[in-house]
């Protein structure tokens, strides 16, 4: 008390020593004084309010090499999603790779890039990917997995007990050389590699007619007559991008039409090449060999060769129809190709000895330089798998493929992995495989790794990595050289494989580095010299008439397995770009089916939609899938798309947007769609996919599957037409005849509208930008609806919001039927913004957020837009798409892949396709900052720019020296729903067909 | 006038009232307490306003993709909504407007509770836009105000932004017209009600009105004016709402006959959701006297006449797609009737034009059963010929690959519902709360049909009475 008083005291005249200064709140408030506190409160509650977080942006203090900032900077690479081995141009941006395109430089793609290796680029930011290497499913470390791995390796050897590994196609020849190496270790190692698609049985008959096992490079570019059977070169058959570019340079109408070529389809259910043919006939899956013999039969009557017996059965189609065939393709020789998707050795051979009768070995079937995209053997597959389920094996070594989910019995072969003293799985993100393995390898991204590849022999490609691997992974490459003991960067190793073997087979560059240099920035490099051994001569003693077709029983139906263009071998089935991307023929999307056709589903009084139940003879399924009924299917086939019901597809669970009404992306088995590899089936050394037969029957639910398009013809319901007008005028046709004699367009023609209500309010005084796409060359390979995803930033909205029509892809393609079976022809239009001068879109919009602009463009200003969708209601087109929700962005990994030039759309706004604008104006700034026009051809729209066929052209119409204004000059030339005058920036060429008539009859 | 030849006509109120009757009956569901009946009205109308509250949150906080709509039906229920309380809301400015003007004394029983609909049905209509838009918190952008965002204004080649302007207009002046109206009856209740907040209140809302010659000579003007203002709307709103459709590209929209084809179905719906009302309200507030079997048959006349108009415009129109020689239109039409939404073709062909042809017939038009079922379909089927219009022409029209089907959601249906609570809830707290019958346009017609005789009678009975209450 005393001390306090004391403080008191003291303190008390201090206090009055320092005098106060008066307090200003003390002071009455003044309005001045309110305003201000008013203007904070203000302030301070509208901080609560703003939209997004503030971020801050810091420049680089010490700037990288190469990056600048808000540049993109361009990479040449090779495609590592497949086998095919296609080119890339890498686009980064501040060090992050955003999109891939195709490159033009490269000699098989040509530029164009398919939806999988378009898509590829989410894999990279995949966030369920595995960065570090597991053991029994738990984290590890490389040194401990290279040590104990070693070990075990260690003690096989010394057992002598037998290792294997397990390998999709690798054409990569520093990663073979390395497994070669490692094989050759162990006294009893075999590298053993399938193909989940195979064409094994292709590289079979080659042994047995030319002595040795290869696939041969086709060359469908050369051919004047190409035949297709059960092969869909131009969607999912060994190297697609690479026929396709091929097939359009056979078929393009040049200076006459007389030159281009024919193609005629034998297949049992649509693919995408079917849709593209001239002539198409439905065969059941197990009539190619008849076929083939009959035809076989035809041409070696005509080079009078003698052939081993003809065939007994009558052939599946008309006998006439096959005469002309055989007269078309004898008149051709030379340049004529057939071309057997079939799994069956002797079909194979047979259709050797037809293009052997025919002289397409050197010209359109090239085995001088064979083709490595397809290097699976399943004799050595099934080997392997009878090895394993002797539990003879040691050790399996898994890499690139993903067996227990791509294998019949996949199952058992799990069981047989997890008993093995050693398994080894190399992936990149947990697969059905790497849950069964001891050990999981972390692999890179190809985007991330150094590696090479030889697609095709003597083109030989390499990538770079574009980014700093993400995880802890390590390539293969590496790894193997680790356990070999001498661990090496991959980069390290390719480069001195090439200085080593490639570099001396080239003669351009007499320097190794400059000649490195140039090979990393081409991404690709040609290799001349010699073109490998030649093979023996055609062996005829190894030709036999394929066996009789046999017709499945009574109730039952051939099965066809087939692989969608997006999704292939399911290897891809974590992209949910790519689930998301409706197959170009069924325009399903997220889910597979059973296709039937339409004729045996009413027979069998099945409707679209129905689950069924599908029973393979031997026992094999049962599997439950809904119905589609699919006009242009031989009516005995059912067929099912492999690569679904994939484990990576279970991430779907819970995709889309969360509310009260939302349906499930995944089947009621926790994934997207069924696996059907259940129904693949060794036959004669070749796995299968039309081996099986089955029982259907109806599971007694129904399934809504979510489909992008549900009117499927060109024609109105029959009942609902008006009298003469059934068909709309979207799709226009010519025929070559039309083409040929006169010149001008055959298809109807609306009467140009010369006079007009609407004032021409649109001047365009510098640029105007236009798109003509070639419908006659346009595959529906959907290849763009994935790049224009990519690289517009457009969301992924689960199956449900597909299904209720919602999906936001900005660029479409409309498939539409014309006729039926057995005349049923097929036409794909890639339907996007046509960017109207008289925009409907423009002139309702209340608040001006959709404009044009004076370079043509009709332009969406999305914060601008209140979301009132009657624009959208009043586009002819339907080409514009509402942000019904605000669509996931939760994943930070995968948003690193969006495109920081374009802008994320926020819900209740509309967007649709821009041009590209981004590209105009990045194209546009370039040429001020050099000074020049803006050249023709530097600005390609990510559609364009991707197309394997080039179908899309775009650029500035004001122009005349222009491609797109050559294009519009085309006789061909027209515009969908020109009669409404709404005047689309986007023309089309009409879709060209043989005249009606000739047939396959005419020479 | 009347009076002239008085045997002739039937009297326009029933039971021999005096003025003092009047304002009593007419007064006494203001002044007792909330029957049971009304409290279930209400509660029911509640209940399915809280409904529709919650459902629009809903919607507001997850977003529109919680209704049913796609890439190709962008509108459906929410603009099918939105048209059917517009036209629901004509009736009103036709009867106090135009039947004023055209001197059809039998209005004055109807017209307060026409008008109170009109401006309740253009409240429930006039959220629809606001809600239908995908960011509605930004719904004042289609209003041309003065604004920072440089040369950003309104795009007025809209038809939405002349809806905005065409509803404004219509709300302000039904509003007012209905306001207006009501002052005199107002100041009745006033003068009737004991000195607190209920009188002052009331006194406020009627505006001093003193009930002299002079106060009562400018009412009239000002009345006759507004009437003068208001008719133009009846033909203008609907005109400009069907300019959303007619000004489209879209097969099925794109048609002239739209404006006169609205207006005459919008007064359609109007003219029945009266009927609706006025057979409910007489019923349930004993207005029996007041609301005559006459009053109903005379609304069902004009019910019968715009419904042959509706009929007129339903085959005009199909005449004009098949004489069109337009391939689109003609699909658009045979798609209407025959297509996967054909059924709502046939429910609106059905209740607007078949159904309503059984009031060519007496018995029905004075039979108040009949006469409300008739006006409930009329109203379903008026709800369905804006969903006709407006969905069947948009789930199929240019690209067959677009074509699409539509079917709502729980949320839409909520927010159906929610709009009938909204309208209802109003319309029995006006039930409640100001006179539901004009007081003092009846007492001005209370002579008419009468003969002299009952006249004098009536006013010997007034005088007695009134001697009485003194």
């Amino acid at each position: 008390m005393e001390e306090r008083a004391d403080a008191e005291a003291v303190l008390g005249p201090a206090r009055d020593e320092f005098p106060q200064p008066p307090v200003p709140e003390q002071a009455p408030h003044g309005r001045r004084d309110f305003l201000r506190a008013a203007g904070f409160a203000v302030g301070a509650a509208m901080v609560g309010c703003g939209r997004a977080p503030v971020e801050r942006a810091v420049p680089y203090l010490v700037m990288p090499e190469q990056v600048i900032a808000g540049r993109a900077s361009h990479y040449a690479s090779a495609c590592g999603a497949c086998p095919a081995g296609c080119g890339v141009l890498a686009k980064s941006r501040d060090g992050r790779p955003i999109k891939l395109e195709g490159l033009d430089e490269h000699p098989l793609s040509r530029g164009g890039l398919c939806a999988v290796g378009q898509a590829a680029i989410l894999g990279l930011y995949d966030s369920h990917r595995f960065n570090h290497p597991l053991r029994d499913g738990e984290q590890t470390s490389w040194e401990r997995l290279d040590s104990e791995v070693m070990t075990a390796l260690d003690r096989l050897s010394e057992e002598g007990g037998p290792i294997r590994i397990l390998t999709g196609t690798i054409h990569s020849p520093t990663v073979l050389a390395a497994i070669e190496t490692f094989v050759a270790r162990f006294p009893d190692a075999r590298h053993v590699v399938y193909d989940a698609l195979s064409s094994s049985a292709i590289a079979d008959a080659h042994e047995r007619t030319h002595g040795r096992r290869m696939l041969p490079h086709y060359r469908f570019d050369r051919a004047k007559v190409i035949v297709g059977l059960d092969a869909d070169f131009l969607g999912t058959w060994i190297s697609p991008v690479e026929y396709t570019a091929q097939w359009r340079e056979a078929r393009r109408i040049g200076g006459s039409a007389s030159n281009r070529a024919h193609h005629v389809q034998f297949e049992a259910r649509l693919s995408l090449t079917g849709t593209k043919a001239d002539r198409r006939y439905r065969i059941a899956p197990g009539q190619v060999g008849s076929l083939l013999s009959h035809l076989a039969a035809r041409l070696a009557g005509k080079a009078g060769v003698e052939f081993d017996g003809a065939p007994a059965s009558d052939p599946p189609v008309a006998a006439a129809v096959l005469d002309g065939l055989a007269d078309r393709l004898w008149a051709a020789r030379g340049e004529s190709l057939v071309a057997s998707g079939s799994q069956s050795v002797l079909d194979q051979v047979v259709c050797n000895f037809i293009n052997h009768l025919l002289q397409s070995y050197g010209s359109t079937v090239d085995i001088g330089r064979v083709s490595r995209q397809r290097q699976g053997n399943d004799r050595a597959l099934e080997t392997l798998l009878a090895e394993m389920s002797r539990g003879a094996v040691g050790a399996l070594l898994i890499a690139g493929c993903n067996p227990v989910f791509e294998l019949p019995r996949g199952a058992d072969l799990a069981e047989q992995i997890r008993k093995l003293p050693l398994s080894v799985s190399f992936a990149e993100r947990p697969d059905e495989t790497s849950e069964a393995c001891r050990w999981v390898c972390a692999v890179p991204h190809y985007l991330e790794a150094w590696g090479d590849g030889e697609p095709v022999q003597g083109v030989l490609t390499l990538q770079q990595p574009l980014i700093e691997p993400i995880g802890g992974t390590r390539p293969l490459l590496e790894t193997l050289a680790a356990w070999a003991g001498h661990w090496r960067p991959a980069h390290e190793m390719v480069r001195g494989r090439w200085r080593d073997e490639v570099f001396p087979a080239q003669a351009a560059d007499s320097e190794f580095e400059s000649f490195w240099q140039k090979a990393v920035h081409d991404g690709v490099c040609l290799a001349s010299g010699e073109t490998g051994a030649a093979p023996a001569a055609f062996n005829h003693a190894a030709v036999r008439p394929s066996p009789a077709a046999s017709e499945p029983a009574a109730g039952r139906f051939a099965v066809s397995l087939y692989a969608k263009p997006g999704l292939l071998d399911g290897s891809h089935a974590y992209n949910a770009w790519l689930q998301e991307l409706p197959d170009p023929v069924t325009k399903v999307a997220w889910d597979n089916y059973a296709c039937l056709s339409p004729k045996a589903a009413t027979e069998a009084g099945i409707e679209e939609g129905d689950v069924l139940r599908l029973v393979a003879a031997d026992g094999g399924g049962p599997l439950e899938l809904p119905v589609v009924l699919q006009p242009g299917q031989h009516d005995s086939t059912v067929a099912v798309a492999l690569g679904y019901g994939a484990k990576a597809s279970e991430r779907f669970a819970g995709a889309g947007p969360e509310w009260l009404e939302r349906g499930e992306s995944v089947g009621p088995n926790g994934r997207v769609g069924v696996n059907a590899a259940s129904f693949l089936r060794f036959a004669d050394g070749s796995l299968s996919p039309t081996a099986v037969t089955a029982s259907v029957s109806s599971a007694g639910r129904r399934h809504a599957l979510a489909a992008t398009q549900t009117h499927h013809t060109i024609t109105v319901p029959e009942h609902l037409a008006p009298r003469g007008a059934a068909r709309r005028s979207a799709i226009q046709e010519t025929t070559l005849g039309e083409l040929g004699s006169h010149g001008v367009p055959g298809g109807e023609h609306p009467a140009a509208h010369d006079e007009s209500l609407w004032r021409q309010d649109h001047e365009y005084p510098g640029h105007r930008w236009g798109m003509a796409i070639d419908l006659d060359a346009c595959t529906g390979c959907s290849a763009c609806v994935v790049a224009c995803q990519v690289e517009n930033n457009i969301p992924v909205v689960g199956r449900d919001e597909v299904h209720r029509r919602r999906e936001m892809h900005w660029i479409r393609i409309d498939r539409y039927y014309e006729g039926a079976d057995p005349e049923l022809r097929v036409a794909h239009q890639p339907m996007l913004c046509q960017h109207c001068d008289h925009a409907p879109c423009e002139t309702v919009c209340p608040v001006l957020a959709t404009v044009h602009s004076d370079e043509g463009l009709n332009q969406q200003v999305y914060n601008r837009c209140v979301g009132t969708r009657y624009c959208a209601n009043n586009c002819p087109y339907k080409v514009r798409r509402f942000n019904w929700f605000d669509y996931a962005r939760d994943d930070p990994t995968e948003n690193l892949a969006l495109n920081p030039d374009v802008t994320v759309r926020s819900r209740g706004v509309m967007e649709k396709c821009s041009f590209c604008a981004q590209r105009i104006q990045e194209a546009k700034i370039e040429a001020r900052r050099l000074g020049i026009a803006v050249e023709d051809g530097a600005i390609r729209t990510a559609c364009e720019q991707s197309c394997p066929a080039h179908a899309i052209v775009f650029g500035d119409v004001n122009d005349s020296e222009s491609q797109i204004s050559r294009a519009l000059a085309s006789p061909r030339a027209y515009r969908v729903l020109e009669e409404i005058n709404v005047r689309p920036s986007v023309t089309y060429l009409q879709v060209v067909r043989e005249d009606s008539g000739k047939g396959a009859s005419s020479g | 006038m009347a009076s002239a030849a008085p045997q002739l006509e039937a009297p326009l109120i029933a039971g021999g009232k005096t003025p003092l009757a009047v304002t009593r009956d007419i007064c006494a569901v203001l002044d007792r307490r909330a029957t049971g009946r009304w409290w279930a009205g209400f509660l029911a109308a509640l209940a399915a306003l809280l409904l529709g509250v919650a459902a629009v949150a809903y919607q507001l906080v997850v977003g529109i993709g919680t209704w049913g709509l796609n890439k190709t039906v962008g509108w459906a229920f929410d603009i099918t909504n939105f048209v059917f309380w517009v036209g629901i809301g004509h009736a009103g400015t036709l009867i106090s407007a135009v039947l004023f003007l055209l001197r059809q004394r039998w209005r004055t029983s109807v017209n307060r509770a026409a008008e109170a609909m009109t401006v309740f049905a253009v409240i429930c209509a006039g959220l629809f836009p606001v809600i239908h838009m995908g960011r509605p918190w930004l719904a004042f952008w289609i209003i041309p105000y003065p604004n920072m965002r440089g040369p950003l204004w309104v795009n007025f080649r809209s038809p939405l932004v002349w809806d905005f302007f065409a509803i404004l207009a219509y709300f302000t002046i039904s509003a007012t017209f209905w306001y207006v109206g009501m002052i005199p009856d107002l100041a009745t209740i006033r003068d009737r009600a004991r000195p607190g907040f209920r009188k002052r209140l009331f006194g406020v809302l009627s505006l001093g009105w003193d009930g002299s010659y002079r106060t009562w000579m400018r009412y009239e003007t000002l009345y006759t004016l507004l009437a003068g203002l208001a008719t133009p709307l009846v033909i203008s709103v609907h005109t400009i709402v069907s300019w959303d459709f007619a000004t489209s590209v879209i097969p099925g929209w794109h048609t002239t006959i739209f404006p006169p084809y609205f207006v005459a179905g919008a007064i359609f719906s109007g003219m029945s959701m009266v009927l609706t009302l006025m057979i409910v309200a007489r019923k349930t507030m004993a207005l029996e006297d007041y609301i005559t079997v006459g009053h109903v048959d005379k609304m069902c006349k004009l019910t019968l006449a715009v419904s042959l108009m509706v009929a007129l415009a339903y085959l005009t129109e199909l005449f004009t797609a098949f004489y069109s020689g337009n391939p689109y239109e003609q699909f658009a039409f045979k798609n209407r009737m025959l297509g996967p939404l054909g059924w709502s073709y046939a429910v609106m062909a059905l209740c607007n034009v078949g159904i309503s042809q059984l009031l060519w017939f007496r018995k029905v038009r004075t039979s108040l059963g009949w006469v409300l079922c008739i006006s409930i379909l009329a109203n379903v089927g008026m709800w369905f010929e804006r969903f006709v219009i407006i969905v069947t022409s948009l789930h199929r029209d240019y690209l067959p690959s677009s074509w699409s089907d539509y079917a709502p959601t729980s949320i839409e249906i909520a927010t159906l519902i929610g709009s009938f609570g909204l309208f209802f809830t109003c319309f029995l707290l006006f039930c409640r709360f100001v006179p539901v019958i004009a007081i003092s346009e009846v007492k001005g017609v209370l002579s008419a049909g009468r003969s002299t005789e009952a006249r004098e009678r009536s006013t010997a009975a007034a005088a007695e009475q009134e001697g009485a209450t003194a």
